[in-house]
């Protein structure tokens, strides 16, 4: 009897020193929420949720959406802070220390743009400033209780929308993993020194995915989408004649739209409230 | 050009039950004007079955009767391939007529593709269930 007890205890203890949530498997992502801008995208103008800066406000008034079609720019991933807002599937894994059968790190696969991540559980810090920027970053996780939280550094630049408010190589990316059940939270907080004036921040919802498929694969393939002259850039540097599109559709004052932080509080409803009464 | 209202639903199914990495690098209603469309006959000249979104190139007169090379923008290889599409399914040469979405810039001569028939043979697509991309 005795002899029982002891491996009870210790098959317990064995769990317990080992008893984080477990984040393996293929996750699918749901996008009911904002699935207009997350899915098939808006009119031009769409600036409303992100605490842009006037460095990006300039920038987006003078972005033309069809740029992505430029040879150069057709098959560019999404960075780690703007890839988890779109259609997506990933897989998650382990890797183990063989000896002690401790998590070294997670490794992710992303079917968009077919991107891989690293995510180091081993105590490692980040690399220097100068170390190479990658769309995926340089990532480090820790628990905090059921919680993976994960912080990404060394970022390319790249957007927050497809509207064109960009993101800056010195964004950095606080993520947190929560799980429940057969759902993941996936809450993103996202830093630019460079175009937001405070963390940016969103989440988004996965369903993990009871039968696989067989869709992982985004093999992009440049072509000369419209016959353009070499070079040509598009944009509206001079007049951006879409800029208030969003705001139009929608009925919504433009300052509103393009106000960054303030209009991301409820203290702003009077101020919304007065502009639209001024509109009518 | 005439008024033309798509329903989104279907492109909102299939986006859910695929697991929809064909996400449009850029936003449709952002590039073309989705309340108009246009359509022209002419002969392909090129036929890019790609990712992220197939091209067609059609020599075609614009409403003035000048003849341009129109660039008409259609599903990815993945999606389309699931509908039957295949990078055999055009031929440069054939002749087509399409109906679609105008871009927003008049002088890109550019369309979203809504409908295409094959003249020669009438071959269509955009009619039938499932016949759509995002």
């Amino acid at each position: 009897m005795r002899a029982s007890a002891g491996w009870l205890l210790l098959a317990l203890g064995a769990g317990a020193a080992n008893a984080q949530v477990n984040l393996v498997g293929e996750w699918s992502a749901r996008v009911h929420e904002d699935f207009g801008d997350r899915v098939p995208g808006d009119v031009q103008g769409d600036f409303t949720g992100v605490p842009l800066n006037d460095a990006a406000r300039r920038y987006a008034e003078a972005f033309d959406v069809t740029r992505v079609a430029v040879l150069e720019h057709q098959c560019q991933p999404y960075n780690v802070a703007h890839i988890y807002r779109g259609p997506l599937q990933f897989r998650l894994w382990e890797d183990k220390d063989p000896a002690t059968q401790e998590i070294i790190a997670y490794r992710q696969y992303l079917g968009t743009y077919m991107q891989w991540r690293t995510i180091w559980m081993d105590g490692r810090t980040h690399p220097p400033d100068y170390a190479p920027h990658t769309f995926m970053g340089f990532s480090t996780g820790r628990w905090n209780g059921d919680i993976l939280t994960v912080d990404t550094t060394h970022i390319k630049k790249e957007f927050y929308r497809r509207s064109g408010i960009p993101s800056s190589d010195e964004t950095t990316l606080i993520e947190h993993y929560i799980r429940h059940g057969d759902l993941l939270s996936h809450v993103i907080i996202v830093t630019d020194p460079v175009y937001l004036t405070e963390p940016y921040v969103n989440s988004q919802e996965f369903v993990r995915m009871a039968r696989g498929n067989q869709n992982w694969l985004y093999n992009c393939e440049y072509a000369m989408e419209v016959p353009k002259p070499k070079n040509e850039v598009p944009h509206y540097l001079s007049e951006n004649p879409f800029i208030e599109e969003f705001a139009e559709k929608f009925g919504l004052p433009f300052p509103a739209v393009f106000g960054g932080a303030e209009t991301l509080y409820p203290e702003y409803v009077p101020k919304l409230e007065a502009l639209m009464n001024q509109s009518r | 050009m005439a008024s033309n209202c798509k329903l989104a639903v279907p492109a909102i199914l299939l986006a859910l039950m695929a697991g929809a990495e064909a996400r449009a690098h850029h936003s449709f209603t952002a590039t073309y004007f989705e309340d108009q469309t246009i359509e022209i006959e002419g002969k392909l000249l090129q036929f890019m079955f790609r990712n992220p979104h197939t091209f067609v190139h059609v020599e075609a007169p614009d409403e003035h009767g000048q003849m341009q090379r129109w660039a008409v923008e259609w599903g990815g290889a993945g999606q389309l391939s699931s509908q039957g599409v295949t990078n055999q399914t055009l031929r440069v040469g054939d002749v087509v007529t399409i109906t679609g979405n105008p871009g927003r810039d008049p002088a890109d001569h550019r369309i979203r593709l809504q409908y295409l028939r094959r003249n020669s043979d009438g071959f269509d697509w955009g009619r039938r269930p499932g016949e759509t991309f995002n």
